[in-house]
């Protein structure tokens, strides 16, 4: 499932997201490579994606303890001299980064995510709405590979939506690869307006 | 020049921390909020009949709006910070500073239920402040499609620094960030600003200083 953009989470930044396996940490390291593990230290529960990068580890901002992209923890800061045992480790997840999209793979036998030629990602934003409703909204299609194609501002544009566990979804928004920037403002605002769309529907059905 | 001050205002900390950037010392006062409500009492609402804090002095000059405490520090020492280049600049920073009203009495509004147990109809204030917090998404995002940081130019004004505690803030509420990628960038930014405070609840970037040694204790970091 896609997760997020690329340009939302540049080298040495981490970020939370809500996924089907829970509530989960991904961090960019200062080299800029990719990981993804559970979002919480196993040392006090406190939430790794408020914590910081530092160089190749992510590092808990409650007491320090960094963990390497293997979820292996590194450093105890409390305990300079010992060498943490294998057994204290974050579970991670496989991401993977294509066409300026984050995917999670939801299980091994995941297929490639899907690539498209002609957009390029804008931005993301969450919608208190199912992708059902959003579809509905955009008055769009529906592809095999999870994608929505429809048209925002007069211009083609394709939404991945991920579901989140608390009904809302967050939609990534891509835009033609050859929008001006001035086409690209333009997508962003009416797909501000889609939401009102979207979420004002949910409403009306919730009344009726 | 002294500051009315309490160390969990976010409206207090806006001043603080401006003067901190600019590099302006503060003598600092400290009021007893809560769960004293020194504010509400005579000697303080002798300075400031609204019975709000923070209230800054400077000589003659009294402050009781942080706005105004903003333009006054950046006017002492870094005109760059007022956001008034052009006209179109300079109205578009007041209108953040308009719009930070609104962040203080909905993100501000349902933290001061959460926190102090103030009276309130939370899921109101709560999405009051949704309402503002993709207000601030889109127009940071539009920033981003022009290559700029910061709310009303490629460098920090006094804007970011109006909007910028409540936003931080905004979980103290229960109100979430996590939906919202360009404040995320944005709150980064003003955090790595060379000068950057720490208040309670917003602390600074760790990942900016080196990783500490062991050993060397009490040489400079």
């Amino acid at each position: 499932m896609p997760v997020a953009l690329s340009s939302d989470i540049p080298p040495a930044t981490v970020i939370p997201l809500q996924t089907p396996s829970g509530p989960m940490a991904l961090w960019r390291s200062a080299s800029g490579r990719l990981s993804m593990s559970a979002d919480r230290c196993p040392h006090r529960g406190m939430r790794l994606s408020h914590g910081f990068v530092r160089g190749e580890a992510l590092s808990c901002i409650y007491h320090g303890w960094s963990y390497s992209q293997d979820g292996h923890c590194l450093r105890i800061p409390a305990h300079p001299d010992l060498e943490p045992p294998a057994a204290i480790r974050v579970a991670t997840a496989t991401v993977c980064e294509t066409g300026g999209v984050v995917w999670l793979a939801l299980a091994q036998t995941e297929s490639q995510p899907p690539r498209f030629s002609h957009h390029t990602p804008l931005r993301s934003l969450a919608f208190a709405a199912a992708p059902t409703a959003i579809l509905v909204a955009l008055n769009g299609r529906a592809s095999a590979d999870g994608s929505m194609q429809g048209e925002l501002a007069g211009l083609s544009v394709i939404l991945l939506c991920a579901p989140q566990p608390d009904g809302t979804s967050m939609v990534h928004v891509l835009a033609p690869s050859d929008a001006t920037l001035e086409e690209r403002l333009a997508i962003s605002s009416a797909t501000e307006a889609l939401r009102r769309t979207a979420e004002t529907a949910l409403a009306t059905e919730a009344a009726a | 020049m002294k500051l009315y001050d309490y160390i969990l205002s976010p409206s207090c900390y806006k001043v603080r921390l401006l003067a901190a950037l600019l590099g302006i010392p503060l003598e600092l006062r400290a009021v007893d909020f809560h769960p004293g409500g020194e504010h509400r009492k005579p000697e303080l609402l002798a300075l400031n009949p609204a019975g709000s804090i923070p209230i800054l002095e400077d000589g003659e000059l009294r402050l009781t709006e942080s706005a105004a405490m903003l333009v006054y520090l950046a006017s002492l020492t870094s005109p760059d910070w007022l956001g008034r280049d052009t006209a179109a600049e300079a109205a578009r920073t007041e209108q953040w500073l308009s719009f930070a009203q609104r962040l203080t009495a909905s993100l501000g509004g349902a933290r001061l239920c959460e926190m102090l147990l103030r009276p309130g109809d939370l899921a109101a204030l709560q999405a009051a402040g949704i309402a503002a917090l993709r207000e601030l998404e889109a127009a940071l995002f539009a920033q981003r499609l022009h290559g700029e940081d910061f709310l009303v130019a490629g460098r920090p004004t006094i804007a970011d620094i109006a909007c910028f505690p409540y936003v931080a803030l905004a979980p103290d509420g229960s109100v979430s960030l996590d939906p919202y990628p360009s404040i995320r960038l944005w709150l980064r930014a003003i955090r790595a600003l060379p000068g950057f405070i720490e208040m309670p609840g917003i602390h600074r970037l760790h990942e900016l200083k080196p990783e500490p040694v062991h050993g060397a204790e009490g040489e400079p970091a």
